[in-house]
């Protein structure tokens, strides 16, 4: 992504701006900004290997190795959660196919499919997406996941609380996706969104597109 | 899938309760459990509680119906946890990294500086090989597209808490530890 140099004064006066559009505005703004909506609508060249209604595969160009895709929704969406049901089911039958098609067809042994959700967990664009990445014996990539050990109290508090927080999410209609979008993101400022019953029918839509300053202002490359 | 092949599959065991486990979820196709030697802390399982040893042998319904689940369990670690990201991680096939004759995929925790390494070194290529490699792939993918889509389902009901035993736990944590 280019990064634009800008100065506190004109940050400020983006962020007025943004403040006074619409919901959709606002979705379009962050559409503009993002290089994988650029390469969904074809303005960007890309290497597609697969593509229908609501996904589009391409070839990374730093790829770990040979045949490395990029499955990506066509809708922005910055993080996992954000992706309604049936995409995240349709993205991911879809990953089956090109693993498949990976075994078949450039004669890899394995498989790793990942999805990065936070800058911790290493996402660096702004757009949701999945990783299929061929594997072959001794090819030089290294995911071992290290071993930690804890202790069974330990585990039974932590699946308690999980099971405390899906019981939330299960059952809510909605899961309270932008808190958990915007905590993934870092952002600084608490978002607008109520989780129930917001008094304000603009502020919650705009929650639930899970827009926020900060991150556009990360977009623009202003730290 | 056979029986003999089930057997002495320690995912196959932890889904029938012959071997304990911390349940986060369960429904009748998927079960979602906590690695006791996790990366992180509040590192969990989701697999399906059929056997299937790989990706490419699951059925797309219940492909479907794991990753959702995997989100989920991605934002309840978010909302109880106080990670800073997710990673959904899934290792294929042996040379990837895959460890136990079962299906599973991981949802890891991530905090700034824990030490996992996801990253790799982008590999170099000419121009023909990248060539040569989208056209073999694109000559598999003409055939992808039709997807078995899941029926509606009723809501997903949340999971009891699982109590243990003295005994139960012991053989629980000495099991765990041969899993990733």
């Amino acid at each position: 992504m280019a990064e634009q140099n800008i100065s506190p004064e004109q940050l400020k006066a983006l962020q007025e701006k943004i403040k006074q559009m619409s919901p959709e505005e606002l979705k379009e703004f962050q559409k503009k900004q993002c290089i994988f909506c650029q390469i969904v609508e074809g303005k960007i060249q890309s290497r597609k290997v697969y593509e229908d209604d609501k996904i589009v595969a391409i070839l990374d160009i730093n790829p770990a190795n040979p045949g490395h895709i990029l499955l990506l929704t066509k809708e922005h969406y910055s993080i996992m959660p954000q992706v309604p049901d049936d995409e995240v089911a349709h993205i991911f039958m879809a990953a089956k196919s090109l693993s498949n098609s990976m075994l078949r067809g450039i004669d890899a042994q394995g498989t790793n499919i990942i999805v990065a959700n936070g800058v911790a967990a290493g996402q660096r664009a702004q757009h949701f997406m999945v990783h299929v990445i061929p594997r072959k014996a001794n090819d030089g990539v290294n995911f071992t996941l290290p071993q930690k050990s804890m202790d069974l109290g330990e585990i039974e508090s932590i699946g308690n609380k999980l099971i405390a927080a899906l019981g939330n999410i299960v059952n809510d209609e909605q899961m309270p996706i932008s808190k958990v979008a915007d905590k993934m993101l870092e952002v600084k400022s608490p978002a607008p969104f109520k989780e129930k019953q917001p008094a304000d029918k603009k502020e919650a839509e705009k929650g639930k597109s899970g827009i926020d300053l900060d991150d556009i202002a990360k977009f623009l490359g202003v730290k | 899938m056979a029986d003999n092949l089930k057997q002495g599959c320690i995912l196959c065991q932890i889904v029938g309760n012959q071997i304990p486990s911390k349940k986060v979820y369960e429904d009748e196709l998927v079960l979602a459990i906590l690695d006791v030697n996790g990366a992180n802390p509040g590192h969990c399982f989701i697999l399906p509680k059929n056997h299937y040893p790989i990706i490419e042998q699951v059925p797309d319904m219940e492909i479907g119906r794991l990753f959702q689940v995997s989100n989920r369990v991605s934002s309840a670690i978010f909302e109880s946890l106080g990670a800073q990201g997710t990673n959904i991680f899934v290792a294929n096939g042996i040379p990837a990294g895959q460890i136990v004759a079962h299906f599973a995929i991981n949802v890891i925790p991530r905090k700034e500086n824990d030490g996992i390494n996801l990253q790799w070194q982008p590999k170099q290529m000419s121009e023909e090989e990248i060539s040569t490699i989208e056209l073999k792939l694109n000559e598999q993918t003409k055939n992808i597209g039709h997807f078995e889509k899941e029926e509606k389902k009723p809501r997903i009901p949340t999971p009891k808490p699982v109590a243990l035993s003295e005994d139960e736990e012991e053989y629980f944590s000495k099991q765990m530890r041969r899993l990733p």
